[in-house]
């Protein structure tokens, strides 16, 4: 467990940060890539060791790395959104609604989306939570958050390798 | 790496780049309307999809901000590219580094106020960083697969 702290210590980080409207905005897409080499970064100092890096650990760190943040990233919004009654979903529907319905496509297929929308939308401000929603949310963010968190992870190892070049020269 | 996988990869980045586009898509695919309210919350986890950054395509707008069109589009451009091109096996860090610098330069400009944001700015140095940045994603790839075979032997 100890050898895989840093992934664990960062992706609470990145869960917190992810869905924190600011930080969110600021980080974009880079929050988890980012997260998995600092995983790296202080697992070597941690253990000071700054030998080279195999592409493997970088790839094991940044999916761990992930896998952390989707969790806790997804048990926060699961958690606000019960408690507030509200979330990003609610906040945009009536902007999703006016997308929907300007799109060129026969008014049936329109009122079946808008109908599964209403429902998640419903569900979330009745009780906080809906099951469609949870689903969607949760498989996104571990499949999303591992694939960014492993791409995170081998360029990180190349930056520590490369840092680590320099030193020795 | 070899072609099949560099193929492989291409095509999971198309149709990440495709799911971008949606709104410009439905009109020719009716049925995909269902995927919107997903897509919409798929990517609203990699991009704040602020209205005013994001890029719109005759009045459909893309479901991320220009910045981060420019980092998938340019990942898409390099990795078909790749497909026919053999990757160099590249030791430093310093072309990752000279490619994120626009877009740092401009996160800080416009940032301070220097000048407002430029959807066009934002989708350039995205552009930049996203081919950079499939170059080492590859390349780490090829290093992986060294350690592999290196492993077996």
């Amino acid at each position: 467990m100890k050898k895989y702290l840093s992934p664990l210590i960062v992706g609470f980080g990145a869960g917190v940060l992810s869905i924190v409207p600011v930080a969110k905005s600021f980080g974009c897409c880079l929050i988890i890539p980012v997260a998995a080499f600092i995983a790296l970064l202080l697992d070597q100092k941690a253990n000071n060791n700054y030998s080279k890096i195999e592409i493997k650990k970088g790839l094991v760190f940044g999916l761990l790395t992930g896998l952390y943040a989707a969790l806790f990233g997804s048990f926060f919004d699961f958690f606000i959104t019960f408690i507030t009654k509200n979330n990003d979903i609610v906040a945009t529907y009536s902007e999703l609604q006016k997308v929907i319905t300007e799109f060129p496509i026969s008014e049936a297929l329109k009122d079946e989306v808008m109908s599964i929308l209403a429902g998640v939308v419903e569900a979330i401000k009745s009780t906080g939570f809906s099951l469609l929603y949870t689903l969607s949310v949760l498989v996104n963010n571990i499949v999303l958050n591992s694939v960014f968190g492993m791409l995170g992870g081998i360029i990180g190892v190349q930056i520590l390798n490369s840092r680590s070049r320099k030193n020795l020269d | 790496m070899n072609f099949y996988l560099k193929l492989l990869f291409f095509v999971l980045i198309l149709l990440w780049v495709l799911g971008i586009f949606i709104e410009v898509i439905i009109p020719q695919f009716d049925n995909l309307a269902f995927l919107y309210p997903f897509l919409k919350i798929i990517y609203s986890h990699v991009c704040h999809q602020q209205p005013e950054k994001v890029l719109s395509i005759d009045g459909n707008n893309l479901l991320v901000c220009s910045r981060c069109t420019g980092i998938y589009l340019g990942s898409l451009v390099a990795s078909l590219i790749l497909l026919f091109v053999p990757i160099i096996k590249i030791n430093n860090i310093k072309y990752l580094i000279l490619a994120t610098v626009p877009m740092l330069i401009d996160v800080i400009l416009y940032s301070s106020g220097v000048y407002s944001y430029s959807k066009e700015l934002a989708l350039f140095s995205g552009i930049l960083f996203g081919i950079a940045g499939i170059i080492y994603i590859y390349n780490g790839l090829q290093i992986l697969l060294a350690e592999k075979r290196k492993g077996k032997n």
